[in-house]
């Protein structure tokens, strides 16, 4: 069985700071974590491959070059090979330009199964699976939160989704692209200590667009349907509370905040 | 005449008729003739509010068929020439509509928060990186303009009672079916906590003390929500969690106990009214969105307040006379 598992390294939004005499966010300083999603789903193929041992998984990420150390430690944690797709030309590439880039690579590809995480932390619009599954004329399902079964020789995946109203299971026919979504039980395994150090460069593969081919007109702001006009932060304005402590005097004035805010009759 | 369609997932009927407010804020009550795709279901709904509404001439298409959905949304706009398709942003919106702007090659923007035009060019705001950012973001490209927005995020107005046309249509051929439903347990019915203008959150920070939550919920006439922890750690269901991989909520009030504050939770809360945070830690950043925050233990503070909102009205809180 053959899997290949989309990886994001995202920054971690709660280190990015905002610069407001430059109106810029600084990213810099923001340590890169994998998408937690995408590391559930990366979580849940490692598990199968214990299980099924001649299971073969590949990962793959549209990163900068940056992101290789980081993602170099999925090789010392059990997965085959670790593919980073980067490339300058593709940098402000929207959900479709990146879509674009991951469907010509996975064309290139042999596998049963695509993981991904459902969203990702950052841009969190959650469309790539489908768009990528559009393109590749494959099923998709994301919400994904168990995997029953997963058997390529009978081509499909059981699997169940939490949906809003009912709690669903689902045959999908395979290949298919599996969004999982996030489990706090399924985590990445722990770097041995003997496997801290040790060697992966032939495990990890860094491709650009000279080995894709797409043409420079689908590449970044390019290749991309939407655009970015402007970025504000009022969302980041924050209010002056007050601060009270949970003792009686705090516990009297919330009570009389309540009743002016009309929360609670006097 | 501007044309708007709208995608009605049947499970969500009520939240994807009140999409057509997008129709409104672009082109004016009168200026868009209102089109509904209800192949699942919601078409009696749609035929009140809408002047055209699609069903599958084949019997009802359900919403997981995201495949065959996108082929007859690009099937409708190669004959209609759609200006606007919107998608409400639940589980299956978010599938359908993706593989529908993939096959027309059409921008798509999700989790819009506020529309309007400049110069002919339609805008459209959304949050990102958890809502620390509000980005201003333009569809390029010939096709349709394509958004999705979460539930009740638009008021809508009184609606204008209309009596549709009904179209049937044939269902494009698609591969074969790639997904199957095997099965459908249905979960018991729960108030959504979208419609409540009072929320009393816990986190982790107050996991155990659910049961508690609930008495502050029902003094204040409000319901009860929580943070991802809280789910994750078992003490709360999916259906009640709030923030970006939950519900996005607005509330009057929103009494957050136990909950530091991560961004993707509040960038679930920043259309609260109010906020009250109660934390050990007076660096937590739920503080950044507070009126009020209270600096304890969430437990204590959650039992003095039910001790003087379920006394007695006549006895007057100590302290404040």
């Amino acid at each position: 069985m053959k899997i290949l598992c989309l990886l994001k390294p995202v920054p971690d939004v709660d280190q990015l700071r905002y610069d407001r005499a430059r109106n810029v966010l600084v990213r810099e300083q923001a340590r890169l974590i994998l998408n937690p999603e995408d590391a559930t789903a990366a979580a849940t193929a490692l598990e199968i491959k214990r299980a099924v041992p001649d299971t073969y998984l590949e990962t793959v990420s549209m990163a900068p070059r940056g992101a290789r150390p980081h993602l170099e430690d999925l090789a010392r944690r059990g997965v085959d090979q670790v593919t980073l797709i980067s490339d300058l030309r593709y940098a402000g590439s929207d959900t479709w330009a990146t879509s674009r880039v991951l469907a010509r690579y996975l064309e290139t590809r042999d596998y049963d199964c695509v993981f991904c995480g459902t969203h990702t932390l950052d841009g969190g619009t959650g469309q790539v699976p489908a768009q990528l599954a559009e393109l590749l004329g494959l099923p998709v399902m994301v919400g994904i939160t168990a995997l029953a079964e997963l058997d390529p020789r009978a081509g499909q995946a059981v699997v169940e989704v939490d949906g809003e109203r009912a709690l669903l299971r689902f045959a999908v026919a395979l290949p298919a692209v599996l969004g999982f979504q996030y489990n706090p039980d399924r985590k990445l395994p722990y770097l041995r200590y003997a496997d801290l150090n040790r060697d992966v460069s032939q495990q990890v593969v860094v491709l650009g667009n000279n080995a894709l081919g797409l043409a420079e007109t689908e590449l970044g702001l390019r290749g991309s349907l939407t655009q970015v006009r402007r970025i504000e932060v009022d969302a980041l304005e924050t209010k002056t509370p007050l601060r009270l402590r949970a003792d009686q005097e705090g516990l009297d004035t919330v009570c009389h905040w309540l009743e002016q805010k009309g929360f609670v009759q006097p | 005449m501007k044309r708007v369609l709208v995608y009605i997932d049947e499970e969500a009927v009520e939240d994807s008729l009140a999409l057509l407010e997008i129709g409104r804020r672009l082109y004016g009550e009168q200026g868009f003739c209102a089109y509904a795709l209800a192949a699942g279901g919601g078409s009696g709904e749609a035929g009140r509010r809408f002047d055209y509404v699609f069903r599958a001439r084949s019997g009802a298409l359900p919403n997981f068929e995201a495949a065959a959905l996108a082929r007859c949304i690009a099937a409708l706009h190669q004959a209609y020439g759609f200006d606007v398709i919107v998608f409400p942003a639940t589980h299956w919106g978010r599938m359908v509509a993706p593989r529908a702007a993939a096959r027309l090659r059409a921008g798509l923007v999700a989790d819009v928060t506020a529309v309007g035009s400049e110069g002919g060019e339609i805008w459209m705001a959304r949050p990102a990186f958890s809502g620390r950012l509000l980005a201003t973001v333009v569809c390029r490209g010939g096709g349709p303009v394509m958004l999705s927005v979460r539930p009740r995020v638009f008021t809508q107005r009184a609606p204008a009672l209309k009596s549709a046309e009904f179209i049937d249509i044939d269902v494009p051929d698609t591969p074969a079916p790639g997904v199957r439903l095997i099965e459908r347990r249905e979960k018991p019915a729960v108030r959504d906590i979208r419609e409540s203008a009072v929320l009393v959150a816990g986190g982790g920070g107050i996991a155990r003390d659910f049961p508690l939550l609930e008495r502050l919920a029902q003094a204040l006439h409000g319901l009860v929500a929580a943070s991802r922890q809280a789910v994750d750690l078992g003490s709360a269901p999916r259906a009640i969690q709030v923030g970006q991989s939950g519900k996005i909520v607005s509330p009057r009030l929103y009494v957050a106990i136990g909950i530091s504050g991560a961004s993707p939770h509040l960038a679930g809360i920043r259309n609260a009214e109010y906020v009250i945070a109660v934390n050990p830690d007076r660096q937590a950043p739920i503080g950044s969105l507070a009126d009020i925050v209270v600096e304890g233990d969430g437990r204590a503070f959650v039992e003095g307040l039910l001790e003087r909102l379920e006394a007695p009205r006549t006895q007057s809180h100590g302290g404040r006379g």
